[in-house]
C-alpha cells in the first residue's frame, strides 16, 4: 500500500545553501511565494534588517517556502507520495503541503516561535541544542546515563546510526558535546539558538505556540503522515494538530520513523528539502533509496 | 594489519578525489593534495561519513566511526593529503587506527 514517502526537513539550513539548489524555474516560484509571505508577515527580505527574533523566523520561513516549491515540483513531475513524515519543524511544513492547514497558517505557526523565544528570555533560561556525528542513539544514551540527568540534557532526536541531536540546558549541552568529541565523535557542535526544542522543559515556555497551533480547524491530510513521536499513521486533522503541538517539547525518533516506513513497504523516499539535507543525516536499508531534488 | 600496495594506495586516492569532485561539484584536476576539503571545497562531516561508509563497503571493512573520531583528535584532516593518509590507515589498521 505504501511505496513512496516524502520526507520534510526541519529548520537549520541556511537560506543561501537552500536557494543555490533551486533551478531558475523554481526560483521564480520561490520569489513569488517569498514576496507574498514576507509582505503579509511584515518581514524584510534583507534578512539582516529584521530584528533578532524576526530574523531567525524569517530564515525558517524561507526553509518552509523552499519545501513548498520542491513539493509542488515533485507533484508536477507526477511523483505522488503515498505517505510522508516531517522531521522537527518539518511537521509544520508537511501539514501545509499535505493540505491539513493553509500555507499562511504554517507561516504563522513558525512566527509563533518568537513568543517562545521571548518567554525563554524573560525567564533567563539558557538552553541549547547540538548535533553529534559519529554516534548512534544507543551510544549516546549509554554515554550520558551516569553523567547527566534528563533535566539537564536529553537526546532530542535519534536520526540515524551516526547522527544524533541533543537538547537541554546550555551548560549541559556544552559539556556533553565536549565529552562526545573526546570519545571519538566525528563532529559535535551546538546550534547556539537559545532554545531546546524537543526537550520537555520547553512545554512551559511554549504555551502560546501550542495554543496557536489549535487555533484553526485542521483538514484531514491529503496523504497520510507518519507520527515521528508514536509512529502511528495519521489520517485526521485532529492528529496532525496534536503532532504540531507535541513537536516543541517532545523527543523524536527519526531513525525509528524511517524503519517504520520501511516496514510499511516504502522503498522510495523523496527528500523535500532543497539541499538534500534529510538524505544526508538519514539512512535507509539497501533495498531503499532516498531521492533528492537533484535526482528529479 | 593489512598490507597496502602502491596500487591500492592510488585506488584509495582516486576514490577520494572522485568523491569530493562529485559531491563538491568541482573538477577533479582542481583538487590537489594540499587542498583543504572544508575550506577550499566546502565539504562537511556528513560527506566525510558517507566516504567512510563507501570505503568500508568497497574494502569490506568493519570500522567504527568513533575509532576514526579518536584518531582525528590526534591527526586533523586539514588537507587532502591528510585524508588520503587516514583512509590508507583505515584500510591497513581498521579500528586499530586509533593506536597509530
Amino acid at each position: 500500500m505504501y511505496n513512496r514517502a516524502f520526507l520534510f526537513n526541519g529548520i537549520g539550513s541556511k537560506p543561501e545553501k537552500l536557494l543555490v539548489n533551486l533551478p531558475p524555474e523554481l526560483m521564480d516560484k520561490y520569489e513569488f511565494y517569498l514576496e507574498t509571505a514576507f509582505g503579509r508577515l511584515g518581514l524584510n527580505k534583507d534578512l539582516e534588517k529584521n530584528k533578532a527574533y524576526d530574523g531567525r523566523v524569517a530564515e525558517w520561513i524561507i526553509s518552509l517556502i523552499c519545501d513548498r516549491v520542491v513539493f509542488e515540483h515533485y507533484i508536477e513531475k507526477g511523483i505522488i507520495p503515498d505517505i510522508g513524515a516531517g522531521y522537527s519543524s518539518g511537521i509544520v511544513s508537511i501539514s501545509s503541503c499535505f493540505g491539513a492547514v493553509p500555507h499562511e497558517f504554517a507561516h504563522d505557526i513558525i512566527m509563533m516561535n518568537r513568543a517562545t523565544m521571548r518567554c525563554l528570555e524573560e525567564h533567563d533560561e539558557k538552553l541549547d541544542m547540538g548535533i553529534v556525528i559519529g554516534f548512534s542513539y544507543n551510544d549516546i544514551e549509554e554515554m550520558f546515563a551516569d553523567k547527566f540527568s534528563p533535566d539537564e540534557i536529553i537526546i532530542g532526536s535519534g536520526n540515524s546510526r551516526f547522527h544524533v541531536m541533543v537538547s537541554g540546558r546550555a551548560d549541559a549541552v556544552e559539556k556533553a558535546l565536549l565529552l562526545c568529541q573526546n570519545e571519538g565523535a566525528i563532529k559535535a557542535f551546538s546550534f547556539g539558538t537559545g532554545v531546546a526544542y524537543h526537550h520537555p522543559i520547553m512545554e512551559k515556555y511554549s504555551k502560546e505556540y501550542v495554543d496557536f497551533c489549535a487555533s484553526t480547524e485542521y483538514k484531514d491530510p491529503v496523504y497520510p503522515i507518519l507520527s515521528i513521536f508514536n509512529r502511528e499513521i495519521m489520517t485526521t486533522g485532529k492528529q496532525v494538530m496534536t503532532e504540531n503541538q507535541l513537536n516543541v517539547y517532545t523527543p523524536i525518533r527519526w531513525d525509528l520513523a524511517l524503519n517504520k516506513l520501511e516496514e510499511l513497504g516504502v522503498t522510495e523516499f523523496f527528500d523535500v528539502s532543497a539541499n538534500g539535507a534529510v538524505s544526508k543525516f538519514s539512512r535507509v536499508s539497501r533495498k531503499c533509496k532516498i531521492y533528492t531534488l537533484e535526482d528529479v | 594489519m593489512r598490507e597496502i600496495t602502491e596500487e591500492i594506495r592510488q585506488e584509495i586516492k582516486d576514490m577520494i578525489f572522485d568523491y569530493y569532485a562529485e559531491e563538491c561539484e568541482v573538477e577533479k584536476d582542481e583538487i590537489t593534495m594540499d587542498t583543504n576539503p572544508q575550506e577550499d571545497l566546502g565539504s562537511d562531516s556528513l560527506m566525510f561519513v558517507e566516504l567512510i561508509e563507501m570505503t568500508a563497503d568497497k574494502y569490506d571493512l568493519d570500522i567504527k566511526l568513533q575509532s576514526i573520531g579518536k584518531y582525528m583528535l590526534k591527526a586533523p584532516m586539514d588537507t587532502m593529503s591528510d585524508v588520503v593518509e587516514m583512509f590508507c590507515k583505515i584500510y591497513q589498521y581498521g579500528n586499530d587506527i586509533v593506536n597509530q
